[in-house]
């Protein structure tokens, strides 16, 4: 590629990190090396014969490039490499392992909105999005990437302190015949089978039925 | 039609284990055996039980046999999903013997090509890039459940 | 070096183990290693053999066969013993044992009832586990309702039931990949408090 011989120290643990296949690169500076070094990225599809050069990602010196968009088709793997330089030396090209956006991503816990009546909690429940290039473009929701998503809803009663787990498969749940004037908080979980993948809990939404009339 | 009953989870946690291992020993990027030129992902439902039945037999027949490596650990794990794909192919080759999965031209000529692609390596580098790629398959098998 | 003798499989909830009776040599520490033939090994691998590594050389007499007896083939398990650089003939087990042959015990359930909500506790078997609840009306024995419960390991809400009203519930395990089911845990039945004692729990 140019460069004959190399003797700069590598890039160190070159890898993806996703999050609802927002899939950014990541690596660490080479090993002794102070500031002033510069990065190029390139990125390839597995299966496919070549290498192609992220111009964003050309002569950067941070240490990190999102390629979100070039791994967003999550039926195909890949694979990413960075190149180090300074003072007109190089390192290798340092690549990633494979990288499968289906079951390498993390998930983010659902978004819940909770509403109440004297006697009864309605909690709804939102499954984040997948990431997207731009507001413009069409929303895909991880329902429909992941379609044996399940919720796990943890409901607790602050006065009796006693925690009900549901398990539920549509976003929506009603849970009646609640103590009126009682404080109630909700969280809930993502929870995937196969591939197993689950997010962490919400944080709690609290919310108070409302006193007998 | 015919269901594959076949605990995806087990055999997902299995190479999930091993995946970084046995990717690593896979060092061509350039060719797929399972999703280049044609993906899996593009199988029509119809074809699906006839291009499962062909590509557990594909896996039983020509790749676990010739993924032995020097980590018994691996090993193992090789051992547990191989054991998996020859019951479930079991199960899914009764269904097939009552002609409940036909193979049509498109599913034979997407079967030739994943055979050609495997033809293109030593056996070896074929069957451990194979191994390497469960993750796609166990994709594809999950989304058309 | 004799081969150890009464070589056994004992295997509850899908949890396997292959046990067998100590080689005694006076003064001499025997130890033991393991291996397993799955069907594929067999049929494919010139009826190769496969070491596991957690009872190769271990002074046990029992070994955890669980994580590598995983699919549903027909297995074989041998162990011999050594003694220094001397190792006995391998002791092999005398038919096949399959993961389909374990004994299902039914779930460990805890019934409660807070309010009018009947929730249970049903201890966590593993993935492959699930739960098959039924529930009814103390009385109505003939409408019996079900619900399907993954591994869990927390109080799950059961339903939410009438005021006043008697509820029974009993559950058995079910494991997908073996297709069998445990017979059922003793019913337990709640009464679901109502208003009234709530009312006058209030008024008091």
């Amino acid at each position: 590629s140019g460069e004959l011989y190399c003797s700069l120290p590598n890039p160190r643990n070159v890898r993806f990190e996703s999050v609802n296949m927002k899939n950014v690169l990541h690596w660490l500076a080479p090993e002794g090396t102070g500031d002033g070094v510069l990065y190029k990225v390139k990125y390839a599809v597995y299966g496919v014969g070549k290498w192609i050069r992220k111009p964003e990602c050309r002569n950067i010196n941070r240490t990190w490039c999102d390629l979100s968009s070039e791994t967003s088709d999550y039926e195909e793997q890949y694979y990413a490499s960075v190149k180090a330089f300074l003072n007109g030396t190089c390192s290798d090209w340092m690549e990633t392992t494979r990288f499968n956006p289906l079951t390498d991503t993390k998930i983010d816990p659902p978004m819940v909105s909770v509403s109440s009546t004297d006697r009864s909690i309605s909690i709804i429940l939102t499954a984040p999005e997948k990431w997207k290039g731009s507001p413009e473009e069409d929303s895909i929701s991880l329902l429909q990437v992941y379609p044996g998503l399940q919720y796990n809803v943890s409901v607790l009663n602050k006065k009796t302190k006693k925690r009900w787990l549901f398990s539920i498969s549509n976003n929506t749940l009603v849970v009646p015949w609640l103590e009126p004037g009682t404080a109630y908080c909700v969280s809930a979980q993502i929870h995937v089978t196969t591939p197993l993948l689950d997010s962490g809990f919400s944080k709690e939404y609290c919310i108070t039925t409302l006193k007998d009339k | 039609t015919c269901r594959v009953s076949m605990s995806l989870a087990e055999i997902r946690a299995a190479f999930t284990a091993i995946k970084a291992n046995i990717q690593a020993r896979d060092p061509i990027r350039t060719l797929s055996i399972l999703s280049h030129p044609h993906s899996l992902h593009k199988v029509k439902s119809a074809d699906r039980c006839c291009i499962t039945h062909q590509l557990l037999t594909f896996y039983v027949d020509k790749v676990f046999k010739h993924c032995r490596t020097e980590d018994s650990f691996v090993n193992r794990k090789i051992s547990s999903i191989a054991n998996s794909f020859l019951s479930a192919r079991r199960r899914l080759g009764q269904c097939h013997e009552q002609n409940n999965c036909m193979c049509g031209e498109e599913s034979t000529e997407k079967f030739k090509q994943i055979l050609a692609n495997y033809e293109e390596l030593n056996v070896t580098s074929a069957a451990m890039k194979s191994l390497g790629e469960l993750d796609i398959l166990l994709d594809w098998m999950d989304k058309s459940r | 070096l004799p081969a150890p003798q009464s070589i056994s499989i004992l295997s509850t909830n899908m949890k396997h183990f292959l046990t067998w009776s100590p080689v005694i040599v006076q003064g001499a520490t025997v130890r033991y290693s393991v291996e397993f033939q799955g069907e594929y090994e067999r049929e494919y691998t010139n009826g190769s053999w496969i070491p596991i590594s957690e009872c190769s050389l271990t002074t046990a007499t029992l070994c955890n066969i669980t994580e590598d007896i995983s699919a549903t083939v027909a297995y074989k398990l041998r162990v011999r013993a050594q003694l220094g650089a001397t190792s006995s003939p391998w002791a092999t087990t005398k038919g096949f044992f399959s993961p389909a042959m374990t004994s299902l015990t039914p779930p460990e359930l805890r019934v409660v009832a807070d309010g009018h909500h009947v929730l249970v506790e049903l201890a966590d078997m593993g993935s492959s586990f699930q739960f098959r609840v039924l529930y009814w009306r103390k009385g109505q024995e003939s409408r019996v309702q079900q619900k399907v419960m993954k591994g869990l390991s927390s109080v799950v809400h059961l339903d939410t039931v009438e005021a006043g009203a008697e509820y029974c519930v009993k559950a058995q395990t079910h494991v997908e990949a073996i297709n069998r089911s445990s017979s059922f845990s003793p019913t337990q039945c709640v009464r679901a408090q109502g208003d009234t004692s709530m009312w006058l729990v209030t008024a008091l």
